[in-house]
């Protein structure tokens, strides 16, 4: 056997030279390039179960834990790691001074697990095998390219989750950009150029200044910490700057003053990913033109990159400006789940519902993660994997309609169950995950996302409640008005619509027989629909490997809380105030109300 | 033996519904009925014996059994130094949680269990002869043996989370099974709807348990439902413990169809009738009133909760009898009648007093069966008459149906109240403990045996001082119990007399009595019906005994206050009065009907119409709500995406744009432009030296 600490690695540069392996097949024979992917995705898979089985839980943090008890418990978590030098700003050989840091390079490819990262690695690696499948036979210009692509999509999604460097992590969080670019400028819809420009040039102004941020984070670090070598390790950095802030007032009056401008720079970055309202328009846009396996892995995977990145990032390095910025998160977060649910219902395009969805579900994933407390933090991160299952099983579903009529117009549909029983038991499981049904994934994210806001802020938890409504509206309009009713079926007339003009230029797709599923995306929603029973009924499995890692996280925010409100209290003192003010109950109440 | 039985009840249904869908559609096809028959006959019995397997002893006062299955979530927040860690019912902070999948049995949940099981097991059978030839008879009987395995784990939930897990899942069979015949367009809208107004109520039975989980630290029966955790909470904040009632009993306005989310009920008619029977009628509607039974300790607390639950059901009762009496669907009358039933549960619920708890809870049970009666009669006659329900397309079908008569009629009598039958025992509990509630004085007078200095008298959100409130509503009661028995009869006579027999054409030259698989459960049902409220009603106190293990101080409550004979005779004399009406009216083919309807013109419209509140819903929610969504679709094209994304990406080309007419080519111009700035700088330097 090899050694576990290789896993992380492996998984990145499997995809890599798989994504090789299919652009050297002769493009003459599409099956090869499609196998090879298969089997490549599905090796992938295997070393990511072989990365949960692997993975080790530690204890939780004792009771009355300290600041080092937490890094020892972070450093439990961050298991399988390994580095390899890489960039050094300076000459490797230059002694280090303090000898604090052991490594000699300070930009490393490193690559880690921990509990944050092992679920969305297990969920990067899991969407990619209904993202080939859907693809089968929908992709049939130029295959090779286009699966290749995808390998190179996959390598970077797994990157930007394992990666421990923050350069690293820039690098895959970038590199995630460029396949799908093509994806959607290639494959895509009618309006594919302006979609695939949009959601380039939007995602990158933001990760922009998301870098800048991170890299103020490294400086300041180094500044603060007295140290001769710049560090870019990411778990370094948290425990350092953690350390920092607790050693001594003046660290954290500097920490104080910087962190709302780091705050605010990661911020742009994330919130233009997750999408949170206002900055989720490229979002529908970019799904609608993005071929099948685009909006899968969109969807999927890419969003939760952002909602990664404030759990990663935004919480942990910044706590005292993530706790101040409650308010502003929280209510646009609150926002874009009434406003994604109310947008999903005025639509009458399949993909941009499920969109607009999407908006309104990633909201309560944000919300969970700023409620500031593990079960906050559990539901945010749950709600991350469950959206990703069964939206990308609603993406995946869309597409197969589409492939068989060519359209996406819900006017144009009607009665479907009886022509298509299991494509309609699929989307049945699917839409009442997505809606939150006890049982189902979905209920298991979202409500725990909304107790633990519940626990912190009353009134915003109540208000997303409202959230719940409309997405059971919205979805079941949804399904009522394309699979119940009377069968009603689109007219075939794709040969000589304008809208599907650019499949002409493509060469005509193949005919899709216009029967029920067929094996190949059985299996396509099969692999989806086991996890969203298993999340649904035996949550227990993933949130115990969750919670070590969110406890230290929790901690120091709930300490940044207190810290905040011991300063709001001191402030009253100097003037005469009524004395009989009730002292409010100290961690939450900065944030209560 | 009870932990064996306890884990047994919800196992048979489903371990069937695991097998008809799996091996329905391929294997066993139309014998599909047999494997869930058989789940619930096991699990019946199994309930049965559950009666009798939790006896109470001095260590385990309530008898009440818990079996722990597995643990669902558990999450642990941190105690961090220096930060006191939560105390309950703080300002905030989450407590942490730690959710089991357990089955809690006590008198109540026992209780609830066996009617259910009995009653599903019958509808089974029934609907094994009524949904014969059904190309989806298998999807069918999977879909029922989920409701009954949802059923009984929402009865056996040990916790408010894990009944709101089950409460939604029963919720999700009524939605299938509601719109069962998808390709019905009314159909799927009706699934729908119910669905949709459920989460309504669910939205608020969810911030209800997020509520008590901040405040009791816990959603646990044990934790939440204990006496002295709940007099700390009340006296730490009295309103919080309504808030958490109201909070509560939202979802149970949904779930049960009380007024205003009761819209959704009639409409479930499209459903299969043993669903009707099964689902919407005796067991799933009632998890409302068990919800609140339930939190009896809660409740007891809030005398603004119980009024507000008090009112509501009155209202409910009132308003679902008057639109029932228009009705020509002889399903729809029954759904109203329904809704009117639910709404005197709550009625009793909202008394507050013990004995009002268990007059619901009984009349909880004796309604399940009557109604499941009369709704598997209703089948009974749309099944012969080739699946057409108005009632005034048949008339006189007596002779030919003599047992779904028969059956029907005892009933009809059940439900309209008339002594000796089940339905008279319970209704009268309840209008007993209304009226207690209306005169507490004379009540307490009669059981100290001396007069009480003096009654409390509190004023209600109603504006009203409690007594007068419950002397109104218990007036409003009677009311609708005369009305209760005018409408009952009405549909029984239009349907059995009213002339000689009619029968539509989409009956065909064959209309004939049921088979008697589906005859059978009539009959014994019937009997139920019938005798349900003397063996374990008042004369004998059984019911209340058994009841009172889980609600202490029940059964020497009831007995205390024994039967109040003025309020039965007057309800009977009213129930009579009713019957009396609708045999005039309705007996005979008579043009008196007309004439009433004619008369009481704009009644007829609102009562036919149902008070317009579906039309008064699509105006002031559905509407605005989808005129609402179409301008934030508007405001996201123009605003979010036109002016701030478009906007912003516009600056730099703006930008480019400033200095572009600098760079026009002109040689001159650019001389010009040399000249001109070397002049300035010179004369800044020069301006500086001097």
């Amino acid at each position: 056997m090899f050694s576990s600490e290789l896993l992380p690695c492996l998984m990145v540069a499997l995809p890599l030279v798989g994504a090789g392996l299919v652009l050297l097949s002769p493009p003459k024979s599409p099956d090869q390039a499609r196998w090879t992917a298969l089997t490549n995705v599905l090796l992938t898979f295997v070393l990511a179960l072989l990365l949960v089985a692997r993975y080790q839980v530690p204890e939780l943090l004792p009771p009355n834990a300290d600041e080092v008890d937490r890094r020892e418990l972070v450093k439990q978590t961050l298991q399988m790691g390994r580095s390899f030098p890489w960039l050094s700003p300076r000459a490797a050989s230059e002694p280090v001074a303090g000898a604090q840091r052991q490594v000699d390079t300070p930009v490393q490819l490193a690559f880690a697990v921990d509990g944050i990262s092992l679920w969305l690695i297990v969920l990067a690696a899991l969407l990619m095998i209904p993202a080939v499948l859907v693809s089968w036979n929908a992709i049939d210009e130029r295959p090779g390219r286009f699966y290749a692509l995808m390998l190179l999509l996959e390598a970077g999604m797994i990157g930007v989750f394992a990666a421990q460097d923050i350069i690293l992590f820039y690098i895959f969080f970038e590199f995630t950009l460029i396949p799908l670019f093509f994806m959607i400028g290639i494959w895509g819809g009618s309006d594919r150029r302006w979609a695939a420009r949009k959601f380039f040039i939007y995602t990158l102004a933001g990760s922009v200044l998301t870098f800048l941020g991170l890299l103020f984070i490294v400086l300041s670090e180094q500044w603060m910490s007295n140290s001769p070598a710049l560090t870019f390790s990411i778990p370094e950095l948290t425990a350092s700057i953690q350390q920092q802030i607790a050693a001594s007032p003046q660290n954290a009056a500097y920490w104080g003053r910087v962190s709302p401008w780091i705050f605010a720079a990661l911020f742009a970055g994330f919130a233009i990913k997750v999408p949170l309202f206002p900055f989720h328009t490229w979002l529908p846009l970019a799904h609608v033109e993005a071929p099948t396996a685009g909006s899968v892995l969109l969807a999927g995977v890419l969003l939760k990159i952002g909602s990664y990145g404030f759990l990663r990032f935004a919480l942990p390095l910044v706590p005292g400006a993530s706790v101040a910025h409650f308010h502003l998160v929280a209510i646009l977060a609150v926002i874009g789940i009434i406003y994604g649910a109310l947008l999903a219902l005025a639509q009458e395009d399949i993909k941009k519902l499920v969109a607009y969805s999407s908006v309104s579900h990633m909201g309560f994933c944000v919300l969970g993660l700023f409620a500031f407390n593990t079960v906050g933090l559990t539901g945010g991160l749950l709600q991350m994997i469950n959206h990703g299952l069964s939206t990308g099983a609603l993406f995946a579903l869309v597409g197969m309609l589409y492939e068989r009529y060519h359209t996406r117009d819900i006017a144009s549909y009607g009665g479907l169950a009886r022509k298509y029983p299991r494509m309609a038991f699929c989307l049945l499981v699917v839409a009442f995950s997505s809606i939150g049904l006890p049982g189902l994934n979905g209920f298991t994210g979202e409500v725990t996302s909304l107790m633990g806001m519940f626990a912190t802020n009353r009134l915003y938890g109540t208000l997303s409640l409202a959230g719940i409504i409309l997405g059971a509206w919205y979805t079941l309009s949804l399904v009522r008005r394309t699979f119940f009713g009377r069968l009603r079926e689109p007219v075939q007339s794709h040969q000589h619509s304008p809208v599907v003009s650019h499949h002409q230029a493509h060469g005509q797709p193949a005919e899709t027989p216009l029967t029920d599923l067929n094996l190949r995306e059985m299996c396509a929603l099969g692999v989806l629909i086991v996890p969203i029973f298993w999340i649904g009924l035996y949550p227990k499995f993933f949130t115990r490997r969750m919670q070590p890692s969110l406890q230290p996280i929790v901690a120091v925010l709930q300490e940044q809380g207190a810290v905040m409100l011991s300063q709001k209290n001191a402030l009253p003192v100097e003037r005469p105030v009524q004395a009989s003010q009730p002292a409010p109950s100290p961690a939450n109440s900065t944030i209560s109300r | 033996m009870a932990e064996f039985l306890v884990r047994a009840i919800p196992l048979c249904p489903l371990l069937a519904c695991l097998f008809v869908a799996l091996a329905g559609a391929r294997w066993l096809k139309d014998k599909s009925h047999l494997p869930v028959a058989l789940g619930c006959a096991l699990s019946c019995a199994c309930s049965v014996l559950l009666l009798f397997s939790l006896p109470p002893s001095p260590s385990n006062p309530s008898g009440q059994k818990t079996v722990k299955l597995y643990q669902w979530m558990e999450v642990v927040e941190p105690e961090v130094a220096g930060i006191p860690g939560y105390q309950p019912g703080g300002a905030g902070g989450s407590p942490g949680l730690d959710v089991w999948i357990a089955l809690r049995a006590d008198s109540l949940s026992a209780t609830m269990l066996a009617m259910l099981t009995f009653v599903a097991t019958l509808v089974v059978v029934y609907a094994s002869g009524y949904m014969h030839d059904d190309r989806a008879y298998w999807r069918f009987f999977a879909i029922v043996a989920l409701f009954v395995f949802s059923m009984i784990m929402l009865v056996l939930s040990a916790s408010f989370l894990q009944l709101f897990v089950f409460w939604e899942a029963v919720g999700l069979c009524s939605y299938l099974l509601i719109g069962f015949w998808y390709e019905k367009p009314e159909a799927a809208a009706a699934g729908m709807k119910a669905f949709v107004v459920n989460r309504i109520g669910d939205f608020g039975f969810a911030a209800g348990v997020f509520l008590i989980w901040v405040t009791f630290g816990s959603t646990d029966f044990a934790r939440v439902l204990d006496g002295q955790a709940i007099a700390d909470v009340y006296q730490r904040n009295p309103y919080l413990l309504t808030t958490i009632c109201l909070c509560l009993f939202t979802g149970a306005i949904g779930k049960s169809a009380q007024f205003p989310l009761h819209v959704w009920l009639p409409d479930a008619m499209e459903g299969p009738t043993p669903v009707s029977a099964l689902i919407h009628a005796a067991t799933m509607v009632t998890a409302g009133v068990y919800l609140v039974a339930r939190c009896t300790p809660l409740y007891q607390l809030s005398p603004t909760a119980q009024e507000f639950v008090a009112v509501i059901g009155a209202i409910t009762a009132l308003l679902a009898a008057l639109i029932a009496l228009t009705q020509n669907d002889l399903k729809r009358v029954l759904a109203y009648s329904t809704v009117s039933q639910l709404g005197f549960m709550f009625l009793g619920l909202g008394t507050g007093s013990l004995v009002g708890v268990g007059g619901a809870m009984f009349h909880l049970v004796t309604h399940a069966f009557f109604k499941a009666l009369l709704f598997l009669g209703a089948g009974s006659v749309m099944h012969a008459m080739g699946g057409v329900i108005d009632m005034r397309e048949f008339r006189g079908l007596k002779n030919l149906m003599p047992q779904t008569h028969t059956t029907f009629l005892v009933g009809a009598l059940a439900l309209a109240g008339l002594p000796p039958l089940s339905g008279f025992w319970s209704k009268d509990t309840i209008l007993g403990a209304v009226h207690e509630q209306a005169h507490p004085h004379a009540v307490a007078a009669a059981a100290d045996g001396e007069t009480r200095a003096e009654p409390v008298v509190a004023t209600t959100p109603f504006g009203m001082s409690r007594p007068s409130l419950y002397n109104l509503l218990y007036w409003i009661g009677t009311f609708t119990a005369f009305l209760t028995a005018f409408y009952t009869f009405r549909a029984f006579f239009l349907t059995f007399y009213n002339g000689p027999e009619k029968v539509p054409h989409a009956a065909g030259h064959h209309a004939h009595e049921s088979p008697a698989v589906m005859c059978r459960p009539l009959w014994i049902l019937a009997v139920g019906a019938a005798l349900l409220g003397l063996l374990f009603g008042h004369l004998t106190g059984v019911f209340d005994g058994f009841l009172g293990r889980t609600i202490p101080g029940l059964a020497e409550a009831a007995h205390e206050h024994g039967i109040n004979w003025t309020v039965a005779l007057v309800s009977t004399l009213v129930a009579l009065a009713g019957v009396a009406l609708a045999w005039f009216m309705y007996k005979e083919e008579s043009p008196v009907p007309a004439r009433v309807a004619a008369l009481a013109g704009p009644f007829t419209r609102l009562s036919e119409n149902r008070f317009y509140l579906d039309e008064v819903y699509k105006t002031l929610v559905v509407r605005p709500l989808e005129a609402l969504s179409q301008v934030s679709r508007f405001a996201d094209w123009l605003l979010v995406d036109g002016a701030l994304v478009t906007g912003v990406s516009r600056i730099p080309s703006l930008l480019g744009q400033l200095p572009r007419p600098i760079q026009n080519g002109l040689v001159q111009f650019y001389a010009l432009a040399m000249m001109l700035a070397t002049a300035v700088l010179m004369w800044a330097l020069l301006s500086k030296q001097t």
